[in-house]
């Protein structure tokens, strides 16, 4: 009996040891998304800063990377130049920045000062990026030729993890 | 009019309620709101947060409301984006079942085993010294004669 109880008792401590296990590499705070593999949601939004309509699905046939951004959000301040820099220098991508829960002219001022490569889109109530399951900014959608999303990435993104994603938008 | 035909593609079924308006309106979209998790908060629903990102996602159930969506339409359409995370109430039912499953196991499991503990003799019981051994003898005569 005792040997039953204690091979039970081994059992229960190992199976708990090994989730806690698990869990020690994950970020608690981040949520996989469900989106991740399937089809990005459509959208068509107006550019503040080059003045043309961006809709997502006439950019098929080559990787998008979708960033969530606002001029209130610290974070997006340190890493709006890794953007900027990553989308003048790697080739054949295209990069879109979604800006929600905010205006058209502090955007504008936003760019002005800290510079721009890529259309800026204003997400009027939000409502793109609540189709994307954003909580907060920044984060960031990495989707294939074919239209599909392959990575997100939450929070601010240094230039070898947007290179990462990159190359997996590219190579998927 | 383009949100409107993006919402209906990202639903993928159209309206299957009543189109609501006035105080009925807010009335459901109060009840359907506080059905949905803050994606940013911790621990308080849609309905009672003041974070942009849960006055967003109040609107667009509003919306949604008022063009006859049903509460599992809103919810559903939800979860797609941001996954089962998002609804206070999760519909797989083994969130429920499983933990009071455990409990009933290890209550179970505890009782079986102190059951089983006090019915198995005890040392002493089950092996009584027997009065004649004559270790024991010895003892009690070392201790006697101290």
């Amino acid at each position: 009996m005792n040997r039953t109880v204690l091979i039970v008792g081994i059992a229960i401590t190992l199976a708990l040891v090994a989730v806690l296990f698990l869990g020690l590499g994950k970020d608690p705070t981040a949520i996989d998304s469900p989106l991740v593999g399937k089809p990005a949601p459509p959208f068509v939004l107006k550019s503040v800063n080059t003045s043309e309509t961006i809709d997502i699905n006439q950019l098929r046939g080559k990787p998008v990377v979708v960033n969530f951004w606002a001029t209130w959000c610290g974070p997006c301040f340190q890493e709006h130049p890794v953007l900027v820099e990553n989308a003048r220098v790697i080739p054949n991508v295209q990069f879109v920045g979604v800006v929600f829960n905010d205006t058209a002219d502090k955007i504008n001022a936003f760019l002005h000062q800290n510079g721009s490569s890529y259309p800026t889109l204003l997400d009027e109530q939000g409502k793109t990026a609540i189709e994307y399951g954003v909580g907060g900014v920044p984060e960031t959608f990495f989707i294939n030729r074919k239209g599909i999303i392959v990575a997100k990435y939450v929070g601010p993104m240094s230039t070898e993890v947007l290179q990462a994603n990159v190359a997996k938008a590219m190579t998927e | 009019m383009i949100v409107t035909l993006l919402l209906a593609v990202a639903i993928s079924t159209p309206p299957q309620g009543q189109p609501l308006s006035g105080p009925a309106l807010d009335q459901r979209t109060q009840e359907v709101a506080s059905l949905l998790r803050c994606p940013v908060c911790q621990g308080m629903s849609v309905a009672d947060s003041p974070s942009t990102v849960a006055q967003d996602m109040k609107h667009q159930v509003r919306d949604m409301l008022s063009k006859g969506y049903t509460q599992e339409q809103i919810l559903s359409y939800f979860e797609k984006s941001y996954g089962q995370f998002v609804l206070e109430k999760p519909k797989n039912p083994l969130v429920w079942i499983l933990p009071i499953l455990i409990l009933i196991i290890g209550a179970v499991v505890v009782a079986t085993t102190a059951k089983k503990l006090s019915a198995e003799p005890t040392a002493a019981t089950a092996d009584p010294e027997p009065a004649t051994d004559p270790y024991v003898e010895q003892v009690r005569k070392l201790v006697n004669h101290d």
